[in-house]
């Protein structure tokens, strides 16, 4: 009413004015260079023009918008508020050139800046009506095309009178333009967003990662442009204070776009890592209607460590806002860190699982065994128990190994072999970890027949961790997934084994100079006698049932580890001091080992000897009587030293 | 297909229209629109709000049920919890983030399992029992305390008022 009253106030003075004009001058010129000259007149085309304008965007608004809502309009009214401030704040900053044509200029972008943002709220509002119609389709898209148009237009024509006529206020308007093309491109993807979405049979569920992502890119171009313009203005005029607000509005929310997609990022991450999909017997098993978005789970659903089962998406969302449990509030952020540290040992196990299996890498043991158990006795404690199970063991000394405990050898053999001045072996690995105690209790083997390896690796078939039970579903998945990671476990020990030999070698080599050129260096050594000879003899008549198959692998294994190990020689005295550090009897056990690795390659005929032979040098911490054992067949051997005198 | 906020709205619509509880009415205030509700809620028997109906307005964001509605009574209220201007204060209107009073656990705020439904029967059982502890009013918690019959007396005023009886 007020309005209508208004335009017709107008309408009247304008009619009023001109009239009188006409009545006066009686010409058309004479009449127009009249209004011009006066004042009051020109204030009342003014206010005639700017009712003439408002109702131009009415009818624009008609079309394109029909009836505004309430929400609408309130923005429009609050947006509107802050324009008419920075206009008139830029308007002192462009003073000198006050102009009638300035002021429209001001005002026709103050109008399409108002229908910009009315296109957006429309946009915004596909996702909150259930019913589209055709109509509103063809009012978005012919208002975004117009727009368009339209801010083209006046970048183009600021950007030509820039060119020509140099800097002036034409710069706002073409640095305002643009962001207003921004929107007009910003709306543009989102429209195209919804009426996907809104289109397609099911929920699109990646539409909000795509609108955070859009968010981001034209944020940063926005950021972009206002610094650009910033610095323009700084430059030519001076400071632009009705930049700033905006400006800080679109840096605002430029980084809440940033930080919503890093934590998006992370939602996505965390569910993808840390949460297993809800099998469909546990889909079927609940009530299975997410309850966030209160529809059925047929697909696509993840359990929290609650037992709490989600959408993927709808967790996705929320996990974006909060790292809880939507139901129990179970902080799903801090829980996969206390299950670490507090199912250490279990991780530990879990951890171990993967390798232990795959950690034998070569399909005969028969001749590996040997080297295996001697040099570096943590690494395959199955053989070891594999090895002591068999039957036919025909040693009378050979002690009974109990499984966990071979690694407290590793010290010793790697120091030895790393303090040396072998620059080769310094780069030595670290050795494998110990397995955990217990661990290796479960897998034994049957008494072995005659072709006892399993294909294709001949490694024990992973062995059940001690008891699946009280294993979650989240780590029996990992374990099965540890395909890789034996892979990359077997070749990590073949290397390992390469290098052990190497040591091995050098060892041997070390002694069978000391041996040969300074004898008397070594008289009190009681290591002294143990030649390749030595040890082989006592065993080479014991062939053992399970290593009749194994020489051709192991001459291919081992020759290959000779050539790196023939420089090196260590000098008596460290042997000595390493001996001195270890109880003579392990450290004995195990230097012979070396040795019978030296021999095997060499020896063809009889490779089972050193599988046999091998057996008792793991013993470590072992029993009173299995030391009296050892110490009386050392003795035997020390007390053969013909061979070598 | 729609959004999830607007799928997730109609699916509460529809159940409260098939099972409303005791007491409640709620729905859009127009179909087009799904995010702005109106809700009448009955004063709870037994306490001095029995009798009224009072009309209140939820106004549901774009990210719902990720963020909680606004709620606010279009009529006149008096009330610990509820500001001067009929906003309803809470916890389970409030984000886990943000706590206006600074008391709030955030196992009483917002989440996604949280409904319409529970929301208007929660704000039934606060009608019924205020906190005066946090004062969106202080006046009338000040009063809720200290001068029970004045309370009662202006309750009913307001019951009466919306009843259209005075």
């Amino acid at each position: 009413m007020r309005a209508a009253s208004i335009t017709f106030i107008s309408l009247a003075l304008t009619s009023a004015v001109v009239g009188n004009a006409f009545y006066h001058k009686k010409q058309f010129y004479p009449s127009v260079v009249y209004i011009t000259k006066s004042n009051p007149s020109m204030a009342v085309i003014y206010i005639q023009a700017l009712v003439v304008v408002v109702l131009m965007g009415k009818l624009m608004q008609k079309v394109f918008f029909g009836q505004l809502r309430a929400a609408e309009f309130e923005h429009l009214a609050d947006r509107s508020w802050y324009a008419v401030t920075e206009t008139c704040l830029a308007f002192t900053l462009f003073r000198d050139d006050f102009a009638p044509r300035f002021v429209a200029q001001f005002i026709l972008l103050l109008f399409l800046k108002a229908f910009h943002w009315l296109a957006e709220d429309r946009v915004d509002f596909m996702e909150r009506s259930p019913i589209i119609s055709w109509i509103f389709h063809l009012r978005v898209i012919s208002l975004m095309f117009v727009l368009s148009i339209l801010d083209l237009y006046f970048v183009n024509h600021a950007y030509e009178s820039t060119v020509s006529g140099g800097a002036s206020a034409q710069i706002v308007f073409g640095f305002e333009y643009m962001i207003l093309l921004m929107i007009v491109v910003n709306i543009g993807i989102k429209y195209v967003l919804h009426t996907i979405d809104l289109n397609s049979e099911n929920p699109w569920d990646n539409k909000a990662v795509f609108l955070l992502y859009t968010e981001v890119v034209m944020g940063l171009f926005k950021v972009v442009l206002y610094f650009t313009f910033l610095i323009i203005m700084v430059r030519i005029f001076t400071l632009p204070l009705f930049l700033f607000r905006p400006m800080y509005y679109t840096l605002r929310s430029f980084r809440k776009a940033i930080n919503d997609v890093i934590l998006s990022r992370r939602a996505i991450r965390n569910m993808n890592t840390l949460y297993p999909d809800a099998t469909p017997e546990e889909l079927s098993a609940a009530d299975n209607v997410c309850i966030i978005c209160r529809e059925e789970m047929l697909t696509a659903s993840k359990k929290l460590p609650c037992n709490h089962i989600f959408h993927t998406s709808c967790l996705r969302s929320w996990f974006q806002r909060q790292q809880t449990c939507p139901t129990c509030r179970l902080n799903i952020l801090r829980i996969p860190g206390e299950r670490n540290t507090a199912a250490n040992p279990a991780a530990g196990a879990e951890a171990q699982a993967p390798h232990a299996p795959d950690v034998p890498p070569v399909p005969h043991p028969g001749l590996q065994n040997p080297f295996v158990n001697g040099v570096f006795p943590g690494m395959f404690p199955f053989w070891q128990q594999q090895f002591n199970l068999q039957p036919p063991n025909p040693l009378p000394n050979q002690p009974h190994h109990p499984p966990g405990h071979p690694p407290q050898q590793e010290p010793s053999t790697s120091s030895g072999s790393a303090s040396g001045p072998q620059p080769g072996l310094n780069a030595m690995p670290p050795p494998f970890p110990p397995m955990p105690p217990g661990f290796g209790l479960p897998f034994f083997y049957p008494p072995f027949p005659p072709t006892p390896m399993p294909p294709p690796f001949g490694i024990p078939p992973p062995m059940p961790p001690p008891g699946l039970a009280h294993l979650n579903d989240e780590e029996l998945q990992r374990m099965e997934c540890a395909a890789r990671e034996g892979i990359a476990a077997r070749l990590q020990c073949l290397q390992n084994i390469q290098q052990l030999l190497d040591a091995a070698v050098l060892l041997m080599q070390q002694y069978s100079n000391a041996a040969a050129t300074a004898a008397t260096n070594l008289v009190h050594v009681p290591l002294v006698p143990q030649m390749p000879t030595a040890s082989a003899a006592p065993t080479a008549a014991t062939p053992t049932s399970s290593t009749s198959s194994s020489s051709s692998n192991a001459s291919a294994t081992i020759p290959s580890s000779q050539p790196s190990s023939s420089t090196n020689r260590n000098t008596p005295a460290n042997v000595k001091t390493h001996s001195s550090e270890v109880p003579s009897s392990s450290r004995s056990e195990e230097l012979k080992a070396s040795t019978d690795v030296k021999i095997s390659p060499r020896s063809e005929g009889t490779p089972d000897s050193t599988a046999t032979s091998s057996s008792p040098s793991v013993a470590t911490g072992l029993s009173r009587e299995q030391d009296e054992i050892r110490r009386r067949r050392l003795q035997k051997f020390s007390g053969n030293p013909e061979p070598l005198d | 297909m729609a959004g999830s906020a607007l799928r997730r709205l109609m699916a509460e619509y529809k159940q409260l229209t098939l099972n409303p509880p005791e007491g409640i009415i709620a729905g859009p205030i127009n179909e087009e629109n799904f995010f702005e509700w109106e809700a009448l809620i009955t004063g709870p028997e037994g306490t001095c709000f029995e009798g009224g109906v009072f009309p209140a307005k939820l106004v549901f964001p774009s990210d719902y049920p990720l963020s909680p509605p606004k709620m606010q009574f279009t009529c006149e209220m008096f009330h610990p919890n509820i500001y001067a201007d009929g906003r309803v204060c809470i916890s389970i209107l409030h984000a886990p983030g943000d706590d206006p009073m600074g008391y709030e656990s955030s196992a009483e705020r917002w989440s996604p399992v949280q409904s319409v439904e529970k929301i208007l029967l929660s704000v039934v059982s606060m009608l019924a029992e205020p906190n005066d502890e946090s004062g969106a009013n202080v006046d009338a918690a000040k009063m809720w305390r200290e001068d029970r019959n004045e309370f009662n007396r202006i309750a009913e005023k307001i019951v009466r008022k919306t009843l259209g009886l005075s």
